[in-house]
């Protein structure tokens, strides 16, 4: 384990780099590039848990796209992590395998990044939750459309995937839980990140922004706005602590659905401070929005997961505390 | 059960946390019987202060009571978290009502940091041991939220403050939890001019049964007579019941917060999750139940895990201020939820239902309409988090 001194310097570390390299090519920055200078797999090899927090909230706080969620699922999965090798994620708003068998014939529909137009594998699991197989396909089996959606820049591809499953193999019951539960951190860190930028500039507006006479921070209702955002934003770092400290399946489902309903939250309140300005595209405010309505869909939303979390609970009738002091 | 044999299995308080817990609660769970309340549930308030005093008199002679707190009190020291894990154990095996129990947290602390170490010696072990109960005189009719507007006067008798050996007490206190149950109280009072706001304030330990104290009894919204007004009319206390400096007092009041804000959440949130489990086991198995508990589920989970990270930090650094307003937040949140929840799923057991489940839980719901106003708005914690955390300046 890392101690907090190494993980500041590394937290930094990372973030410049990602920032040198946004300023120098914009949006067509190479942030792969970047984390792979800094050695992003070794990190993930060495420090997983470490090199996933730090990355991915990195990532959401300035808005950067990059392909780091295939090599988390890749090793993740038991795979060698490489920029050759894409990982289908499941669809939109679900979790379970992304493939299944139809007739002696490998079928298979999710999203992916986009890793998935130049890498020559892809890797598919396919299955049920609890009976996962794996299979790596060449880049030929795989039909992959760019999307636009909400959020061009996130990158996000939908693949769909036909042939044989050729050399797969045979999952340990948990590693699909286990895997999903490490890019439901990843994703979750990622929104955290997001969240907090969202809430700093509409903090930086309400101190700028004169109105009446003097900035708008001074009135009750921004500051409440606000004040709610922060609550938030600080619940969901804490839950995402508390998944790395308990790294199960649960914790990581949990601060998931947390790190949905805190980016809706946030949104909500911060658009509202940023009123005009943040309704245009002059401003920033907009693609940090637009990547978390994009990254909510990654490994499931919140009211799904709550709704599969709730059904759990009555179902044991069994109600987890998860974590103790 | 006699204390020797119970003592001797008992932990070393620097033993990890995790052990202690795993002790504790089995000591707990072997002892359940004699623990459990004597009643049905839910009692009435005199049943559950007599079963408060009669657990805790069961744990302080089997050794439980004492860990956390300094040995110069009649502890066994080791962490606090020992206390808030004993406190989270009881409500989670709904042995004692935690805002009740909790109120330790508030008090005791206070006479072993600021009364003389012979008073706190005599009197905390009586506390702990559930020979006594205490209460704490801070609101005021007209100081609520506004703290350091209180107005209750102590004057040095003879009029002058370094050498009185008595101070005499006028004025009135509100919302005084257990008031007229309880054997003393830390009191705050105005010692300084009218406009000294936080540096005019002075605290006291006052016995309960000195002449010129009565108490009044308030009825909550669930029928409930846990808070009254207190009022003060020539009341003498000796010199040495002073608790910290003259006009010290608000320094008193505050430090009262990282208690409240760690162990008493810690166990209103073990209180919590035991409700949630209640409503789990009573719910209907459908989608629209599956939602409703799902989301409480989460809030939970949001406010155990800030918890927690609060008084991991407290105990590395001994210190937390300003950010528990966020806890404070998140507490009062999820309360709300969880009771809304109830009432959602279980339609008519808090509007109608007559039997003990329905009494239970409509007490309950009704008292956690207070978790937004008891301990400092919910509107107070938003202008602290407003102000001192997302530094947006004065909003004057």
């Amino acid at each position: 384990m890392i101690d907090a001194d190494e993980r500041a310097a590394m937290e930094a570390t990372v973030r410049r780099a990602i920032a040198d390299a946004l300023e120098v090519a914009g949006e067509a920055a190479d942030i792969d590039a970047a984390l792979a200078e800094l050695d992003w797999l070794g990190m993930l090899e060495d420090e997983p848990d470490a090199a996933i927090d730090i990355v991915f909230s990195a990532l959401g706080a300035t808005n950067a796209t990059a392909t780091a969620l295939d090599d988390v699922m890749a090793s993740a999965l038991g795979r060698e992590p490489r920029a050759d090798l894409a990982v289908l994620l499941p669809r939109f708003a679900a979790w379970d395998p992304p493939g299944r068998i139809d007739a002696d014939e490998l079928a298979a529909q999710g999203l992916a990044t986009g890793r998935a137009d130049g890498a020559g594998e892809m890797l598919v699991v396919f299955g049920s939750e609890s009976e996962p197989w794996s299979v790596v396909v060449p880049a030929t089996a795989a039909e992959v459309t760019a999307v636009r959606g909400v959020d061009p820049d996130a990158g996000l591809r939908v693949v769909r995937v036909r042939g044989r499953a050729v050399g797969a193999t045979r999952l340990e019951p948990a590693a699909w839980q286990s895997a999903v539960a490490r890019g439901r951190r990843a994703v979750a860190h990622e929104i955290a990140g997001a969240s907090r930028t969202m809430l700093e500039l509409a903090r930086t507006h309400a101190l700028t922004r004169v109105q009446f006479g003097g900035p708008i921070a001074r009135f009750q209702a921004v500051r409440h706005r606000l004040a709610e955002a922060l609550v938030a934003v600080e619940a969901l770092e804490a839950a995402l602590a508390a998944a790395r400290d308990e790294p199960n399946p649960d914790t990581a489902a949990l601060a998931k659905a947390i790190a949905g309903r805190t980016a809706h939250t946030v949104a909500r309140h911060c658009q509202q401070v940023l009123a005009g300005i943040g309704f245009t595209t002059e401003h920033s405010f907009q693609r940090f929005l637009k990547r978390t309505l994009a990254l909510e869909g990654i490994f499931g939303s919140a009211d799904a997961i709550v709704l599969e979390v709730g059904r759990r609970l009555l179902a044991t009738r069994h109600v987890p505390t998860l974590i103790e002091l | 059960m006699s204390s020797s044999q119970s003592s001797s299995r008992l932990p070393d308080p620097t033993s990890p946390l995790a052990d202690y817990r795993e002790t504790l609660r089995a000591w707990l769970d072997a002892n359940h019987e004699a623990l459990a309340p004597r009643y049905d549930p839910p009692g009435s308030l005199d049943d559950r202060i007599a079963q408060m005093q009669r657990v805790k008199a069961i744990l302080f002679d089997a050794g439980w009571m004492q860990f956390g707190w300094p040995e110069r009190v009649g502890g066994r020291g080791g962490p606090p978290m020992l206390r808030t894990e004993l406190g989270a154990a009881l409500a989670a095996r709904d042995l004692t009502d935690p805002g009740l129990f909790s109120l330790i947290e508030v008090l005791a602390p206070t006479l072993i940091d600021f009364a003389p170490p012979e008073l706190a010696a005599e009197v905390v072990p009586r506390l702990l041991s559930g020979a006594e109960l205490w209460c704490q005189g801070f609101s005021e009719p007209d100081s609520g939220s506004d703290l350091a507007s209180l107005r209750c006067y102590a004057v040095p008798e003879g009029g002058d403050a370094g050498t009185a050996s008595t101070w005499v007490i006028n004025g009135q206190k509100v919302w005084t939890s257990l008031a007229q149950f309880s054997d003393r109280c830390v009191l705050l009072t105005r010692t300084g001019p009218v406009d000294s706001r936080h540096r005019g304030i002075t605290a006291f330990f006052v016995d309960m049964d000195t002449p010129g104290i009565r108490v009044a009894p308030l009825a909550m919204i669930n029928g409930e007579l846990e808070f009254a007004e207190v009022f003060f009319d020539d009341v003498a206390v000796p010199a040495e019941r002073m608790l910290g400096e003259l006009h010290g007092g608000w320094a008193v009041a505050m430090s009262i917060l990282p208690y409240e804000r760690s162990s008493c959440f810690w166990q209103r949130i073990a209180y919590l999750y035991r409700r949630l489990q209640r409503l789990v086991d009573a719910a209907p198995d459908d989608d629209r139940a599956a939602e409703t508990v799902g989301d409480a589920f989460v809030s939970l989970f949001a406010l155990r895990a800030r918890s927690r990270a609060t008084q991991r930090r407290l105990a590395e650094t001994g210190a937390i201020g300003a950010e528990t307003s966020i806890d404070k937040v998140l507490v009062a949140t999820a309360e709300q939820t969880t009771y809304d929840a109830v009432r959602r799923l279980l339609p008519g057991l808090i509007e109608l239902d007559d039997g003990a489940t329905g009494e239970v839980w409509r007490s309950e719901y009704l008292y956690s309409r207070a978790a937004t106003i008891y301990g400092g708005t919910a509107e107070v914690q938003r202008n602290i988090i407003a102000r001192r955390l997302l530094e947006l300046g004065s909003d004057e």
